[in-house]
């Protein structure tokens, strides 16, 4: 309703005889309002409730000191104790070496993109490649490497293999964020940079890259967020171990997600039902302090706050 | 601006140090039995070598080797022994691909697989160790009935399809005294390829008089809904009145469910206990050669007191062509398996042990191992 009464001064001054039909489009405008905010909730509904239930069902375990520092040697479904310390460190390894492979090739590739290769058909091909790469299924790029890694290579499944294929994921999420982001950028700063005789190459370093940079740590921290919760590539290319391994090129290693998985057949046992639920809060929490992360980092660095 | 460029890439690296260091130190729990942790290590010696040993396979035995992993890092607490549930076939596949060092089956090798195994075990046989007695229980949920009993023939009818409500003369018949409703029966089946699907149709086919029709697979071809996994068809019945399904006992036991007795034609109906069904794993007949010691179990076993529907699961192990380091941790971890202490904590968890004579036939393939 409140709509309503701010947008009539913007059609007074064209339309003054709209002020007879206002009936039906103050009826519009209350129903477009009422479906928009049913909407709305809609959305809202799954989420509140996912949450609601992780949190009430997952909290109390991770009060816990050992939560966070013990593993699962030792412990099976029908006994209490242990912690997710083998799979937190699993996830976050496998993630850092994901982000160590992608970030570079992905900002590179959208500097290539934005810079120097606007508008020529490399270009166009590197992008079309990227879209497609954006629909790639997990599953397909797990099965991807493993053809690669073990059935030509001949290597064994350890994490590393994991995180080639999360690079195939985290890939184009981090190059279409960083393109954008560089899209953004003023094409005037660039011309200012020039008229002082700076060569493009550092023109790109000084001015365009650190102007982007809120929003390129953003857009790694997002990619970083997506591939974290992947299950198929440590399905496929990793075995699952209760026990700590900071290993990534050799034996098996624990993840969040394959902990979740492993437990969840035995619902019926409530020391394994509790550490499910644990471990999907730890999972949503670690993404949280990552998205957080990625807040601050932009806001302490962006330009203007100098 | 250079100034700025490094606090923006020192914020980056000091975030992504803390997370790092949130977690810094972490270890295992000790054991809940710790009554010597540090004397153990020291004085077990040759027994215990040291390393880590990776397997994967059947979903039926997780639970047991899940117990039996605990209980001997408590001996050998330098040993690492990770085990996958991923089942029976994918265990296979991926020991055939020299990605696992052993892998557990809930079925023996057949001959395309063993001759894969074979190669993979560097031109030696692999063998088929038989090292947990799974039973499965017929479970059911009918308001008041907390005693029921089935023979193969009626079995196979409900499983089929033809007998279609509980109060037909065929289950009155081997329920005298019980009231059974006249409500239609509602089967539950696993929708996903099991070993236990295997070896229940085994027992129908074997037992059921020509009432079950379909061959023995692990896909089920009988009647009723699918649910996913033994948690799924166990969750089914326990949520809905007038059902019944096949499941691991321990899944029964979990979700209280009753369990039917079984009548296998030896006059007295044979309640579902560890030595009910260690007694049926007696009337089965070696099926492998040399030290191979796979099963044929005898689903149609009229013995007295055996409880007939039970699945054996299987290590599969290479008999030579491993790394030294890697056979005497294969040896050290699997003859803890199958000795007394190692097959003792398996009741507890609705599975039987080993029968003492097998027993000592699967130590004795084990020591052969070099």
């Amino acid at each position: 309703m409140t709509a309503v009464a701010e947008n009539k001064p913007a059609y007074e001054g064209k339309a003054l005889d709209l002020s007879g039909k206002s009936g039906s489009r103050a009826f519009k405008n209350t129903l477009a309002t009422v479906l928009i905010g049913l909407a709305f909730v809609l959305a809202m509904i799954p989420l509140v409730w996912i949450l609601f239930t992780v949190i009430s069902k997952g909290y109390h375990l991770l009060l816990s000191a050992d939560w966070w520092s013990q593993s699962q040697r030792g412990i099976t479904v029908r006994r209490e104790g242990g912690g997710a310390y083998h799979a937190i460190m699993g996830t976050l390894i496998m993630s850092l070496i994901t982000a160590v492979i992608a970030v570079p090739i992905a900002v590179l590739g959208a500097v290539y993109l934005v810079e120097y290769g606007k508008g020529t058909r490399a270009a166009r091909a590197v992008s079309f490649m990227i879209d497609i790469l954006t629909g790639v299924p997990s599953i397909v790029a797990a099965l991807f490497v493993y053809a690669v890694w073990i059935t030509i290579f001949g290597f064994n499944r350890v994490g590393f293999a994991v995180s080639l294929s999360l690079v195939l994921l985290m890939l184009p999420v981090v190059l279409r964020s960083t393109e954008e982001m560089l899209k953004l950028v003023p094409d005037e700063l660039r011309e200012a940079s020039y008229a002082l005789g700076v060569p493009k190459w550092k023109t790109i370093m000084k001015v365009v890259v650190p102007t982007a940079f809120g929003g390129i740590v953003t857009g790694v921290m997002l990619g970083l967020a997506r591939v974290m919760g992947e299950t198929a590539p440590l399905l496929i290319l990793v075995g699952y171990s209760k026990n700590i391994n900071l290993n990534p090129f050799n034996g098996f290693m624990g993840a969040l997600p394959t902990m979740i998985n492993q437990d969840r057949t035995e619902l019926a046992l409530q020391p394994a039902a509790d550490r499910v639920w644990a471990a999907a809060l730890t999972l949503i929490l670690l993404v949280l302090v990552l998205n957080v992360l990625a807040r601050l980092i932009a806001r302490f660095s962006s330009i203007k706050s100098k | 601006m250079s100034v700025n460029s490094l606090l923006r890439v020192g914020s980056v690296a000091v975030a992504s140090l803390g997370v790092l260091a949130l977690s810094a130190c972490g270890s295992d729990p000790t054991p809940s039995g710790s009554s010597s942790p540090s004397g153990s290590s020291s004085s077990a010696g040759a027994e215990c070598p040291q390393g880590t040993l990776n397997a994967e396979g059947s979903s039926a035995q997780k639970n047991a080797i899940d117990e039996v992993i605990s209980k001997y890092n408590e001996k050998c607490a330098d040993v690492t022994v990770n085990y996958n549930p991923t089942g029976s076939g994918a265990g296979v596949k991926q020991f055939n691909a020299n990605q696992v060092d052993f892998a557990g089956s809930d079925s023996a090798l057949k001959p395309d697989e063993m001759t894969a195994a074979t190669k993979r075990c560097a031109g030696n046989p692999a063998i088929d160790l038989p090292m947990v007695i799974g039973p499965v229980a017929i479970a059911i949920n009918v308001d008041g009935v907390s005693k029921f009993i089935l023979d193969g023939p009626t079995a196979a009818k409900i499983f089929q399809g033809t007998i279609k409500t509980w109060n037909d003369p065929a289950i009155a018949k081997l329920n005298p005294g019980v009231t059974l409703p006249s409500a239609p029966i509602s089967v539950f089946f696993r929708s996903d390829e099991s070993g236990t699907t295997e070896n229940f149709t085994k027992y129908l086919q074997a037992s059921g008089g020509g009432a079950w029709t379909g061959a023995p697979a692990k896909k089920w071809t009988g009647t009723g809904a699918g649910k996913e996994k033994s948690a799924g068809v166990a969750e089914g019945v326990k949520s809905t009145k007038n059902s019944i399904t096949y499941v691991e006992w321990s899944y029964a036991v979990d979700n209280k469910l009753t369990i039917a007795q079984i009548d296998n034609g030896s006059g007295t109906p044979i309640e579902l206990t560890a030595d009910s069904a260690g007694k049926a794993l007696a009337a089965a007949k070696p099926a492998g050669t040399g030290t191979d010691l796979a099963l044929k179990l005898d689903y149609a076993t009229k013995a007295a007191g055996a409880y007939p529907i039970i699945l054996v699961t299987y290590e599969i192990a290479c008999t030579k062509g491993l790394p030294a380091e890697k056979t005497a941790l294969v040896k050290s971890f699997l003859s803890y398996f199958v000795s007394k202490d190692g097959q003792a904590s398996l009741t507890d968890l609705n599975y039987a042990p080993l029968p003492a004579e097998i027993q000592t036939k699967v130590d004795a393939a084990i020591q052969a191992i070099s």
